[in-house]
């Protein structure tokens, strides 16, 4: 028996684990983490190629960890103003670092959950 | 308009009031004295509003303030502070008889007026004067059994400080007052709606007549020109995706899918002027064909709820073994359709939200802050961020007035927000009691057909079930509904091969989703229904059938999980007395028309969010040697924050007075994720244990175990603690996989009294044996089971939500102290390995067995047959006793 094919985030099927610098790693359907303390440098880096970014920079780097560090230490994803506070750049400029954005770009890369999770 | 003078908590007031303003009113807007609640649109059915006016209870909803002239008027203010609070207050603390807390304010003004009168009340005069004050959630045993200690304290037989646990006996296993108890109890909390502004807003919606419907124009024009109107608000003003699910729109575009969706919003200066605002709205619409049962809508042809997605939105199958070759070769095979009704989970807080503006200097935007009842509130933050297109934004969590899963869904403040947004000012949107029925989730309705087997000796060969589940016309919680139905499938029972197929159905009917079990409740009263059946066909006594065919450790539930821990058997050796008790108890009281019957129901609860869950909780050593825990861990009347302190305290050593709770809002809190799945005990609670730990790890580097130490030693001083589960999810194919790690096990026993020639049937009382493993503070525990088995009850016997036709908790056949019952809760504790101290949670298990086990008592009874619809109406119960008074019972069953 197979089930109607649907669009049900909370479905096995919707989550794919891949193979990550030897370790295996869960990611959900918008290929966010599903475990945020699974997250290396590694893991950020492979994510980012399939981004379109061959190299993160230095200031891409420091929001990474920065928003990296308010969700450990806070238990929650930082507001834009958090980050704007943390990295000293403006809005703008932090929507142009990543694509998708802070929202679908930069939490990505950091090992964020999903904005949409619950 | 005349002038009043009369006094108010002791204070002469003089007032000029308009002949039909009611004293709640005058209360709530013009004196600020919120402790007196709304919740029956002033129909003076739920007492929440109760004072005292000269030496009796009044609701003041039904009382004008010109007829007031001379009076003594008593609110809840009055009576005490937390400080120094009213003996009946301090009773009700002590009795475990506050939960949500929204009726509490009214109880005790009932039973203020009732002591002083009568300072030592039996049961029946307790019924009698509380009786127009309802609760949902406690079943009204602990208000009932704390009027009594009021009354032995008024008396002056006992005093609080003889009631209050000792310290010595430590924090955990003991009943300790809330640390919210004396608030609620003082009407010092704030629920949502009880929030005002200066400058409000307030907001009125635009709904929907019709059930399916196209939107051919909106006119707002002779709306915009009612006085006191600000503005009216469409979909096209809202700037992000309008949606609160993916098929949920906060105001409607193009299309209406049930009768009650909002199309449009009036901001005015007052209610009454938003009011009559939206009855100047001039909505053209075009009716669409309607689907009002999954049957007429999966029909060839029918209409499509929404358009880019088939009504029969989701199925999931599970397959363990070959059911079907297993029921061909049973001995006995039972067959039968159950169903299940629509149910309100009917919080008596109406749905509200407050939205307004914060300026922060160092922001370049302002940061909208969304007050609400929402019992996931990082969740809930980013669905309205979403929605409305607007990111620096706080949700603070008021005081929540009961939810039963209705509060995993946001309502009014999409609306709010979306408001507060456009205009720029404070928005406030109190919904009215039948508004909030027409604009929250539903506890699905369910059809079952089921087939159970087993061999001649009576142990379990296999089952089937196709369930269909009317999902409504928005998604909401319905996929993991159907996902958690099969989660739990086999009950408490080994059952080698099982087969199931799980169907949701979109329809223009009112929509489900979350609702205490979600999901659960319905197929467990199918199977146990059906083991029912079962036992009678091979003539195996009940509870010696359950017991044959319990799950083993070392055996596999449907769902392939091979289980460690099931505590299910020793439940029913702790009930076989009382089993015995009641049989004989009803075989002598059965008379030629009162008939009494006895029936059992078991059932096993998975806890968690079922597949992946985390949850995170900070702790903090403050300087003056306290501890701050920060998560968002909502309260909705479970004792959640007596399970945080006393759990905090137990391990740290630091007094529960010193526990400080951190709770409600997103800027504040690490995502604890919700208060669902009766999981917060299990998963904030192991998140508290986990951050504890490392707190006292550092204490111990640090070489002590002060705040200053750890300053010394360069250490934070907060910790933060996560819990991850280790589950999955199911497999979509076979429906296999290990979706929690533990569970809550019970069994239950009803004894009722049916009317032979009216169908009535009175439930006498409920026994319920609960193994939740470690019980942190007993009385809470108790509290949960017995509101849930009177929710039990109604789902069994009385509740039936119709959409458009229930509209107040009368018509809804709210429980109330005429058909409260007595209760008798057994504890067994069992450690469950990964809970936390041994814990799992309790709040939603109890609504299992519940309905199973009194339709099975009601069978007894009158031996006719089995009703197979809930809920067991009196004409239910005369046609299953085929018009026939039933032969004279001579044991009892």
């Amino acid at each position: 028996m197979t089930p109607m094919a649907i669009d049900d985030s909370i479905r096995a099927n919707d989550r794919t684990t891949r193979t990550i610098d030897g370790k295996e790693v869960l990611f959900d359907e918008e290929g966010f983490l599903v475990e945020p303390e699974h997250w290396t440098e590694t893991i950020a880096e492979t994510i980012a190629l399939e981004m379109g970014i061959p190299e993160l920079t230095p200031l891409q780097w420091q929001t990474i960890h920065c928003l990296r560090g308010f969700y450990l230490a806070n238990g929650r994803a930082p507001l834009n103003r958090d980050i704007k506070r943390e990295t000293g750049l403006s809005l703008l400029e932090l929507e142009r670092l990543f694509p998708g954005g802070i929202r679908h770009g930069a939490r990505r890369l950091a090992g964020l959950p999903n904005p949409k999770g619950c | 308009m005349k002038q009043v003078n009369f006094t108010l908590n002791g204070s002469p007031q003089t007032c000029v009031a308009e002949d039909d303003l009611v004293l709640l009113d005058f209360l709530r807007k013009n004196q600020d004295l919120t402790g007196a609640k709304q919740s029956c649109d002033r129909k003076g059915q739920c007492g929440a509003c109760t004072v005292v006016v000269n030496k009796k209870a009044v609701r003041s909803c039904l009382t004008r303030v010109v007829s007031l002239h001379g009076a003594d008027v008593i609110t809840i203010e009055g009576l005490g502070t937390p400080d120094n609070p009213h003996l009946i207050q301090e009773a009700f603390a002590l009795s475990g008889a506050i939960q949500c807390g929204y009726c509490t304010p009214g109880m005790i003004m009932a039973s203020k007026a009732l002591l002083d009168r009568n300072p030592d009340p039996d049961t029946d005069a307790i019924k009698k004067a509380l009786a127009r004050n309802l609760c949902r959630c406690t079943g009204y045993k602990k208000i009932i059994d704390a009027v009594k200690l009021a009354g032995s304290f008024i008396r002056g037989e006992a005093r609080p400080i003889e009631v209050r646990p000792d310290p010595e006996e430590g924090t955990i296993g003991v009943s300790l007052p809330r640390p919210t108890a004396l608030l609620l109890a003082t009407g010092k909390a704030l629920f949502t709606a009880d929030r005002n502004m200066d400058g409000v807003l307030e907001l009125a919606a635009v709904r929907s007549p019709f059930s399916h419907a196209l939107i051919k124009s909106i006119d707002t024009s002779q709306a915009e020109k009612v006085p006191g109107v600000v503005c009216v608000l469409t979909a096209k003003n809202i700037r992000g995706t309008n949606r609160l699910k993916e098929d949920q729109p906060i105001l409607c575009e193009h299309k209406v899918h049930v009768m009650g969706d909002a199309v449009a919003a009036v901001i005015a200066d007052t209610k009454e002027n938003a009011l009559q605002g939206a009855q100047a709205v001039s909505v053209e619409y075009a009716r669409l064909p309607e689907v009002h049962s999954p049957a007429e809508a999966v029909a060839a042809g029918s209409c499509q709820v929404h358009e880019s997605t088939a009504n029969l939105c989701y199925s999931h199958p599970q397959i363990k073994g070959d059911a079907q070759a297993a029921l061909s070769q049973s001995d006995v095979v039972v067959e039968a359709r159950f169903s299940t009704q629509q149910i309100h989970q009917s919080p008596l807080e109406p749905e509200a939200s407050l939205a307004y503006f914060e300026e922060h200097p160092e922001d370049d935007e302002p940061q909208l802050v969304v007050v609400g009842r929402s019992i996931n509130i990082h969740y809930h933050l980013k669905i309205l961020q979403d929605a409305l297109g607007w990111e620096n934004m706080r949700y603070e969590q008021a005081f929540i007035g009961g939810q039963f899963g209705i509060k995993m869904d946001i309502t009014a403040e999409g609306l709010a927000a979306a408001a507060a947004l456009h205009v720029r000012r404070p928005v406030r949107y109190v919904c009215s009691l039948t508004e909030s029925m027409w604009i929250t989730t539903k506890r699905h309705p369910f059809d079952m057909k089921v087939q159970l087997g087993a061999d001649r000796s009576g142990k379990l060969t296999g089952y089937s079930i196709d369930f269909v589940v009317d999902n409504g016309a928005y998604v909401s919680a319905g996929k993991s509904i159907v996902n958690r139905a099969l989660y739990m499938l086999s009950g408490s029972y080994h059952i080698p091969h099982v087969r199931a197929m799980g169907t949701l159905v979109y329809t223009n009917n009112a929509w489900g989703g979350a609702a205490r079990g979600a999901g659960p409740p319905q197929v467990n009263f199918a199977l146990e229904s059906a083991m029912e059946l079962l036992a009678a066909r091979l003539e195996i006594d009940p509870l010696e059938f359950r017991l044959m065919n319990t799950v083993k450790p070392g055996q596999s539930i449907s769902t392939g999980e091979v289980v460690e821990e099931w505590p299910y058997p020793g439940c029913l050796e702790a009930l076989r007395e009382h089993y015995e008790r009641a049989r004989r108890d009803c075989a002598a009281a059965s008379t030629g028309r009162f008939k009494r019957g006895v029936g059992l129901a078991g059932g096993s609860f998975g806890i968690g969010r079922g597949g992946p869950d985390r949850s995170q909780v900070a702790v903090e050593l403050m300087p003056d040697g306290g501890l701050t825990v920060y998560g968002s861990i909502a309260d909705p009347g479970e004792g959640n924050d007596a399970m945080l302190t006393q759990i905090a305290s137990h391990l740290t050593g630091i007094p529960q007075q010193k526990i400080h709770l951190v709770t409600r809002d997103t800027d504040s809190t690490p995502d604890s994720s919700s208060a669902s799945g009766s999981r917060v005990t299990y998963m904030s609670g192991g998140a508290l244990v986990n951050a504890i730990e490392a707190l006292k790890k550092a204490m111990e580097e640090a070489g002590g175990p002060e705040h200053k130490h750890l300053v010394a030693a360069g250490k934070p001083t907060r910790y933060l603690g996560t819990r991850v589960a280790q589950t999955t999810l199911l497999d979509p194919e076979t429906g296999r996989g290990v979706p929690f790690e533990s569970r809550v096990h019970g069994v239950q026993m009803a004894e009722v009294e049916v009317d032979t020639e009216t169908g009535e049937v009175r439930l006498l009382k409920m026994t319920a044996v609960v193994d939740p493993g470690t019980v942190i503070n007993p009385r809470i525990v108790e509290g949960q089971i017995e509101g849930g088995l009177d929710m039990g009850a109604g789902m069994a016997l009385r509740e039936h939500y119709v959409h458009g036709e229930t509209n107040d908790w009368i018509g809804y056949k709210f429980p109330t102290m005429k058909t409260a019952f007595d209760m008798n809760v057994i504890l067994l504790q069992t450690p469950r390995k990964r809970g936390p101290l041994g814990a799992v949670g309790v709040g939603e298990f109890v609504l299992l067995p519940t309905a199973a086990a009194i339709i099975t008592a009601i069978q007894n009874a009158t031996r006719g047959e089995r009703i197979c619809d809930l809920p067991a109406t009196p004409q239910r119960v005369l046609d299953a006793m085929g018009g026939e008074t039933p032969a004279v019972d001579t044991d009892g069953n």
